[in-house]
């Protein structure tokens, strides 16, 4: 009798490891956190690498090293990361028999991150887990740090001698990546010194800028949308699309971040990053491959042919504002000058609203109307596809009043899913037609629970994918757009700055920016 | 039988008909307002809130009484959010006298995380007695949501040659079974090589293996590990048998069968022939491997710590340039001890805890699938010839 054959395996892969539920097993690693007792690692970072844990995903030989200047034991990190699990963890409380084998692979080193000998020091330690835990030199650092700090951290850990791919102490070669969080600079100028400083110590190829919404399930699943069907790319231009809205609310005010946000804003907060790249993904051509720079060239194209603003249209189609003192979700909310780090007479926005044009073949003519803010009277983000009208009103001539146009509302949080409206009979004698939903739900749709995205982005760099992270060019030239609106808002063009109470939905000046094309915002 | 706390109370329907059942399910979200008691002071609205059904699949699953229509009730709870849309639990019995269908209906509903609206699924469970309980795909067929997969899960020892097994196989996209539960074990995985369905063929003693091809896999993540696999020239598994106080698994030694099916297709080792034949649920085999011969053996043990069918041990062992390399994994009770014995050192790897799932994780598992396992085919096929093989030397 004959067993069925496999194919034959090749040394470079492990035959028991094909077609297996967990395929993207990393290789052997430690994950340095530097800033460990920081906000991050308490929020995200402690509960993805729990989950990835949880769900099979890590090799047993991966290690944590928290990396912070706070004197603490190991014990009292795991305690630190079991509060942070326990609070925010999407599998939460804590399981304590995977909680037992968990900590085993966990360490705290503390430092100064600015004392030479500290990085030395964990560099010893880092050697002393490849040997005993077998991580064969693999290395990823995440610097969960304050971004000031980020060059002088990146400089350290080079002249440690921890961020080349070179042979370790362990004789083995491995990998190192380093996970940089945003804010990447202030400005084009700002971005590229902190691009050149990072360059001085890591290639390209071992940087991973992360923007965790990437690594939302809805914004990955867009591009399945968009090209792993037949019906929606043929529509997907200038032809059949009105205009496209893009929605990111906060109901949440500074929650502690008022140094930062005073001298950041929303426009450098959240357009910066997550909108332009919210844009780039919807609007891009199909890449050749789905691979990282295929993917991240079209990207960058988009974000090229975002038509430059001159003053003037920067005045015409800019506003920024910031929130007064008013209710959200039954909750008294303080004025944003107010807020404990920020200055009285800030004239930081916390709300932006913007019209951008994109200057392609398949987008010349479709606006696309960005808005962004704090304290508004609902949290989401969504990107919403206003088509064109039926091209003849034939149903107008038999009595029915004007049909709305469709709209195909992509959700990426809460509630992630994607919605699309059209007119319907309404039932009964007569001609009356109504807008009607045709709703798909992941929450409803799926019998599995979405990872978080830190879970799939912190994998995704373990296994050196780096198709859902930020590259250079791209960043630079996100920038690059919105540099000359930040310079004229600071030299007193671009319009006054308007004050919106909290729980609103922003200041009329930024519904005006569509009244007057014949367009009304959405409210999701 | 308890009641989750968001699941209604069940609508009886007695002497009922498909008709009627399927108005009554339909109403369940066109009524106008429909307020739904459910038993602790609260009401459930099943109209005018933001609350959805789910459009995951439905389920169809066969049980030989009330007492099991019960326990899949219960497991199904269990399942949370992963609850399939609609959940049909068949009794039926062709001998019994009296009305031809009785109905009961409930609806069970999740509030969403994170500002995610309320989702309901809906479980409905059919008696169906006389002439009717022969012809059941006529009654299920008008009962599932349209356009959604349909699984087919039949505990217990699917009765492979009625013909109302074969209406119900074919109504579904994927057909789950217990194939420790089978009478004829060679008979059933044989049947099961012949299933072809859209979605394929699931098998939760095949699922229960997964932290066990996990972590065999681990062991050849490795590179340095990676190259005994070709010198492997020994498996030997054991199995969880039961003692006497624990009944209803047949078949125990299926998932350990599977697991050696798993390990011959995936090294391409050939030519099984027997090794002693089949003793009291052992048995061994001979194979051939890229460079060596392969010893296989399968061996019960009676213990009360693991449920009858659960394996407890993989030890795999092979030469190597360095001397012989062992691989073993032993799961006593609930903790797995997991140790390499290679390259002329010894090294006590890990412990984690591994407790042996229980029926609702495993079938939570299998209803997210939805596409053919080749992995489960090739070894589904590689296990009856492994049995076959041993059966025939015992014969």
């Amino acid at each position: 009798m004959t067993i069925a054959p496999a194919k034959p395996a090749t040394s470079s892969v492990n035959p028991l490891r094909q077609g297996l539920r967990q395929e993207r097993m990393p290789e052997p690693c430690t994950m340095v956190i530097c800033g460990a007792t920081g906000d991050l690692t308490l929020r995200k970072l402690g509960p993805a690498i729990y989950n990835l844990a949880l769900g099979g995903h890590l090799p047993p030989e991966f290690t944590v090293v928290g990396f912070a200047r706070r004197p603490m034991s190991s014990e009292e990190f795991h305690a630190h990361l079991r509060a942070g699990i326990d609070q925010f963890s999407r599998n939460r409380p804590v399981s304590e028999s995977v909680w037992s084998a968990f900590t085993a692979g966990i360490e705290y080193q503390q430092g100064n991150l600015d004392d030479p000998e500290a990085y030395a020091a964990l560099a010893r330690r880092l050697d002393r887990i490849d040997r005993d835990r077998g991580t064969a030199g693999n290395r990823l650092f995440y610097l969960a740090v304050q971004p000031s700090l980020t060059p002088e951290v990146v400089s350290h850990l080079g002249a440690a001698g921890l961020a080349g791919s070179s042979v370790r102490a362990s004789g083995r070669q491995g990998w190192t990546r380093v996970v940089v969080e945003k804010p990447f600079g202030f400005d084009e100028q700002s971005a590229l010194t902190l691009n050149r400083q990072i360059r001085e110590v890591f290639d390209e190829e071992q940087i991973y800028r992360i923007d965790h919404y990437l690594g939302k399930e809805t914004v990955q699943n867009l591009a399945v949308f968009r090209f792993g069907n037949g019906l929606f790319e043929p529509i997907w231009n200038r032809r059949y699309i009105d205009s496209v809205q893009i929605t990111v609310a906060e109901t949440v005010g500074l929650e502690g971040r008022g140094e930062f946000y005073d001298q950041t804003g929303a426009l450098r907060d959240i357009v910066q990053n997550h909108v332009l790249q919210l844009l780039a993904v919807f609007a891009m051509e199909p890449p050749v491959e789905f691979s990282a720079n295929d993917l991240r060239d079209e990207k960058l194209k988009v974000l090229r042919a975002v038509r430059p603003m001159s003053a003037d249209e920067i005045t015409h189609n800019t506003v920024r504002g910031q929130y007064i003192s008013g209710w959200v979700a039954g909750e008294k909310v303080g004025a944003y000058r107010d807020e404990p780090e920020v200055a009285p007479d800030s004239e930081t926005e916390t709300y932006v609203a913007l019209k951008l044009g994109i200057d392609s073949w398949r987008w010349a003519g479709v606006p696309f109307y960005i808005r962004t803010g704090k304290a508004l009277s609902a949290r989401v983000t969504e990107i919403a596809v206003q088509f064109r009208r039926a091209p003849l009103a034939l149903f107008g001539r038999a009595g029915a009043p004007g049909i709305d146009a469709n709209v195909l509302a992509i959700r990426v949080q809460p509630d992630e899913g994607i919605l699309l409206r059209f007119g319907a009979k309404v039932p009964g004698p007569g001609l009356n037609i109504r807008g009607v939903n045709m709703d798909f739900r992941y929450g409803s749709s799926f019998a599995v629970d979405s990872p978080d995205a830190y879970e799939t982005l912190l994998l995704d760099c373990m296994v050196g994918d780096s198709t859902l992270f930020t590259r250079d060019d791209e960043l630079i030239r996100a920038w690059e757009i919105l540099d000359p609106i930040v310079a004229s808002w600071h030299t007193g063009g671009g319009g006054p700055l308007h004050f919106y109470a909290a729980g609103s939905w922003g200041q009329p000046a930024a519904d005006e920016l569509l009244t007057r094309d014949g367009r009304e915002w959405r409210r999701p | 039988m308890s009641l989750g706390p968001k699941a209604t109370p069940y609508l009886e329907m007695r002497g009922t008909t498909v008709r009627a059942v399927e108005a009554e399910l339909g109403r369940l979200w066109t009524a106008a307002t429909t307020r739904v008691d459910r038993g602790d002071g609260t009401v459930v609205t099943e109209k005018g809130v933001p609350h959805a059904r789910t459009s995951v699949l439905n389920l169809i699953v066969t049980v030989p009484n009330e007492a099991a229509s019960d326990h899949i009730l219960e497991t199904l709870l269990s399942l949370d959010v992963r609850h399939p849309s609609r959940a049909i639990i068949l009794q039926a019995d062709p001998s019994a006298p009296g009305d031809a269908l009785d109905a009961r209906i409930r609806t069970h509903c999740h509030d969403g995380e994170n500002g995610a609206g309320r989702v309901c699924f809906e479980q409905l469970a059919l008696t169906v007695r006389g002439e009717a309980a022969r012809h059941l795909n006529g009654i299920v067929a008008p009962l599932v949501i349209h356009d959604l997969p349909t699984d087919v899960w039949w505990p217990g020892d699917p009765p492979f040659n009625d013909p109302v097994f074969t209406q119900l196989v074919e109504m579904g996209d994927r057909l789950v079974v217990n194939s420790a539960d089978f009478g004829d074990l060679l008979g059933g995985l044989k049947r099961l090589g012949v299933i072809r369905r859209r979605s394929g063929v699931g098998d939760i003693a095949w699922e229960r293996l997964a932290p066990w091809q996990e972590l065999t896999a681990q062991f050849f993540d490795a590179p340095r590990f990676r190259r005994y696999l070709p010198n492997l020239s020994r498996l030997r598994i054991k199995y969880a048998a039961g003692n006497t106080t624990q009944g209803g698994t047949r078949s125990p030694e299926a998932a350990a069968l599977l697991y050696a099916g798993w390990i011959a297709t995936r090294l391409a080792w050939r030519r099984a022939r027997s090794r002693g034949g089949v003793a009291n649920g052992g048995m061994g085999m001979i194979l051939e491997g890229r460079y060596e011969m392969v010893d296989i053996g399968i061996e019960p043990v009676t213990t009360d710590d693991a449920p009858p069918g659960e394996l407890l041990s993989v030890r795999l062992r092979a030469f190597g340039e360095a001397g012989s390399a062992e691989f073993i994994i032993d799961r006593p009770a609930t903790e797995a001890t997991i140790v390499t014995n290679a390259d002329g050192m010894t090294a006590l790897l890990r412990r984690i805890p591994l407790e042996p799932e229980s029926e609702a994780e495993v079938l939570r598992r299998q209803l997210v699938l939805d596409q053919r396992d080749p992995l489960y085919e090739d070894a589904l096929r590689a296990a009856a010839i492994l049995l076959a093989a041993a059966q025939e030397a015992a014969a």
